[in-house]
């Protein structure tokens, strides 16, 4: 895989190039994911940590104000989530399914989405890794997730670089540090 | 943004303005967001989330990004209750581990 800035189209962020291997493991990962959250929704437990991790309370000492943010939020959360990790297959399913490395454009609403839904995708596999503290290797984990957790960390720093060739500076929101 | 500056009698030159105090109604009392240390999400990725996010310069977003990975947590913006949940809700878009908390009195 090579990310890179294009030059010729204002109108996208990144160009990400990916074997057929590579679309194989992220589209994987990607809808293993949507089917978590969506369990996530229909469950009125967070029996997984890893759901925790994604979807964490708002709140630490406040169970009622806890309780209220994510019944109001939840939903709109977990669906944006989902969307984001649906982008990533839409994008990648073609190329797994045709076995030929391709270059997959990101505009800039596909690149909020894939940097998002990456990050999601190390938080989940960090719980299964048992990864709880800086410097934990995550001893228990099966010799491959190692590589797909870093793997994806060097993605997602690839999407942020481009990111921030494209919008260097941040957008003004409400609220600024204190 | 709600101030949390405390009210008080200032002397201004050779003006004297009264700041009238008054009590805060419930949905004025001071919010923070405060973003706490994980073991997963990359440095440059916390760094630019503040940056596009809360709108702050490069220095500062790295600034508070070392903060909160040095100290475990930041403080990245306080007012009223609503708006610091839609900044946690937007963290919690982002995968950082946010939380609202009452601002230190």
């Amino acid at each position: 895989m090579r990310i890179t800035v294009p030059t010729d189209d204002p109108a996208l962020v990144g160009l990400v190039h990916v074997e057929p291997e590579e679309a194989r493991i992220l589209v994987s990962l990607a809808d293993q994911l949507q089917a978590l959250l969506a369990d996530a929704l229909e469950s009125p437990v967070d029996d997984d940590s890893a759901v925790r991790r994604v979807l964490p309370d708002a709140y630490r000492h406040e169970p009622e104000l806890a309780d209220e943010w994510r019944r109001l939020s939840r939903r709109g959360l977990v669906d944006r989530k989902i969307g984001f990790a649906r982008t990533l297959s839409t994008a990648l399913a073609p190329v797994a399914d045709e076995g030929i490395a391709r270059t997959v454009p990101l505009t800039m609403d596909a690149a909020l989405d894939w940097v998002r839904g990456i990050g999601d995708l190390r938080l989940v596999i960090a719980d299964r890794m048992g990864i709880i503290v800086d410097g934990d290797e995550g001893a228990f984990a099966e010799p491959g997730l190692r590589d797909v957790y870093d793997w994806l960390a060097w993605m997602q720093d690839g999407i942020v670089q481009v990111l921030e060739v494209r919008e260097p500076d941040a957008h003004p929101a409400a609220g600024g540090p204190s | 943004m709600t101030s949390i500056a405390p009210a008080r009698a200032r002397t201004d030159g050779a003006t004297r303005e009264q700041v009238i105090e008054r009590p805060l109604h419930a949905a004025e009392v001071p919010w923070t967001i405060v973003v706490w240390n994980d073991p997963v999400n990359l440095m440059s990725y916390v760094s630019w989330v503040f940056r596009r996010h809360f709108g702050v310069d490069a220095q500062t977003a790295d600034e508070l990004m070392i903060q909160v990975h040095t100290a475990g947590r930041a403080t990245l913006a306080h007012g009223n209750r609503e708006h610091m949940e839609r900044h946690a809700e937007a963290m919690h878009e982002y995968g950082l581990w946010a939380t609202v908390e009452r601002a230190p009195r």
